[in-house]
């Protein structure tokens, strides 16, 4: 579904993503997980071109988004992104963030959105929360309100940058709990999370990045019980200590 | 006795003889009521409100036109170089540069007696000047609050596949308005007063009736601190209102 072709990128002399190839599956749920600074987040806003990559080239669904010529907008209806800090819009009610990108770019209906977003709320248990604006919600619920803004362009794949790592211990729960249920659905998702828990329970594949290249990938179950790299088996004994 | 009565019998009267409080009715009464002066102030004032409204709206179409030029320049995707964009930057680059590193009085003096020489119209010559230099500073402050913004609003608007000017206009314009609306109260309030500086090119608004009257009199006290409350009324009507629009856009902000 996405092909990544010798992906490099470099902000000014210092480079982040050293070459990566990668393929990325429908319905596949790929987790990356690594040290800070290893490029994980990077590689991921890659995906959907919200940094431009300095060389390489990225495919989707068999079109090369990269090339300049090719609408990025068009591309990135299909690519659901969910922020580590949400970035709900808080000028807007949680309604109208729902509904800003459907009816703006999908031309649907204002009551077509509506009633796409009060089902997606509902899905999520803030059906109740329509009209309030987003400092009135707790971190949990916004980051279930940012899942759904991404859902309610219906996406073919989702991509989620540390959605946990905001977040007061006691709400990460209820945003993983909203995440295993859309990968049961069998939604594309590519995540980059620190949760090692939810890599083992959901994720089809890890992707482990150190230094700008993936530097091992595996089952979540191989990589866990044999890492196979000093670098892995290092970051594995600090974070599941 | 009505007031006309009270200052032929005072005015009557040798200047020695007079008591402090007097003197003060007479000076008084010479630069408000004697021959309607106090019209040419009300003349001034509304011409003021003129100069200020003209300026103000050339100042906020330069400002935003530039700002939003600018913006568009820093935050374009690296690769795709526009070189119209480059060139348009590169001129509103100088615009602000001299606007800004030049005194407004020099401004309205070139403008005035240099380029608009043989023009009669001072009044609209120095609106148009003002507009040109408040052009300067409001694009400075937008261009600020659209920099100043989590650029995660703007990805985050550009990821659900909104284009540059649509997450624009829906996201990152509506909040920097917000955050820019003291500095852009300020701004206004500047223009507002420096309007007074259009005297020096012949500009007939509130300070050049004062002046007038002044060299007619031989008595500056109350022309001039009759200006000085028109002003100072004027800007707290304006604050007020400002303060009003800022309550009204904080709606979102309430927990």
């Amino acid at each position: 579904m996405i092909d990544v072709k010798g992906l490099t990128k470099a902000f000014g002399d210092h480079v982040v993503l050293n070459g990566i190839d990668e393929h990325i599956y429908p319905g596949e749920k790929v987790v990356i997980i690594g040290p800070s600074g290893g490029g994980k987040s990077t590689f991921l806003r890659c995906l959907n071109l919200l940094e431009t990559p300095t060389s390489g080239t990225i495919t989707f669904k068999g079109v090369d988004i990269t090339d300049p010529k090719s609408d990025i907008n068009k591309y990135r209806q299909k690519m659901g992104m969910v922020f580590q800090h949400f970035n709900l819009f808080p000028h807007m009610t949680i309604m109208r963030n729902l509904t800003l990108a459907p009816m703006k770019i999908l031309k649907k209906s204002k009551a077509e959105a509506e009633a796409k977003a009060m089902e997606l709320l509902a899905r999520v248990g803030l059906d109740d929360r329509a009209t309030s604006y987003p400092s009135q919600l707790s971190g949990g619920q916004k980051q279930r309100v940012a899942i759904v803004r991404a859902l309610c362009m219906e996406p073919e794949v989702m991509l989620f940058d540390e959605p946990t790592s905001a977040l007061d211990p006691e709400m990460v729960g209820e945003v993983l709990d909203v995440m295993k249920d859309l990968a049961k659905d069998g939604m594309t998702m590519v995540v980059v999370t620190h949760e090692m828990g939810f890599a083992k329970e959901v994720g089809d594949r890890v992707l482990f990045m150190d230094g700008g290249v993936i530097a091992e990938q595996n089952t979540p179950q191989e990589f866990f019980d044999h890492p196979q790299t000093d670098r892995s088996q290092a970051f594995l004994a600090k974070v599941l200590m | 006795m009505d007031i006309a009565g009270l200052y032929e019998t005072l005015s009557a009267i040798p200047a020695a003889d007079l008591s402090g409080w007097q003197s003060f009715f007479l000076k008084f009464y010479r630069a408000w009521f004697m021959n309607g002066r106090w019209l040419q102030y009300f003349e001034g004032l509304l011409a003021t409100i003129e100069v200020t409204v003209i300026a103000l709206a050339i100042g906020v179409a330069l400002g935003v036109i530039v700002a939003i030029v600018r913006t568009a320049y820093a935050q374009q995707r690296p690769g795709t170089h526009n070189p119209l964009l480059a060139v348009i930057d590169f001129i509103f680059k100088i615009y602000v540069t001299v606007i800004r590193g030049t005194p407004m009085m020099v401004q309205l003096l070139i403008m005035g007696f240099v380029v608009f020489s043989s023009s009669r119209n001072f009044t609209f010559v120095g609106a148009l000047t003002l507009g040109i230099n408040s052009g300067a500073y409001v694009s400075e402050i937008i261009r600020g609050g659209l920099m100043s913004l989590d650029p995660g609003q703007a990805e985050a608007g550009r990821s659900l596949g909104l284009g540059y000017f649509q997450t624009m206009m829906s996201i990152v314009i509506p909040q920097a308005f917000k955050a820019i609306l003291p500095s852009l109260g300020n701004e206004f309030i500047v223009l507002l007063k420096d309007t007074s500086l259009i005297s020096v090119i012949g500009g007939k608004e509130v300070v050049y009736f004062a002046q007038a009257i002044v060299a007619r009199t031989y008595e500056a006290m109350f022309p001039y601190i009759i200006t000085a409350i028109m002003y100072l009324i004027m800007v707290m009507a304006f604050s007020y209102l400002q303060s009003i629009l800022e309550r009204r856009l904080r709606a979102s902000d309430r927990r």
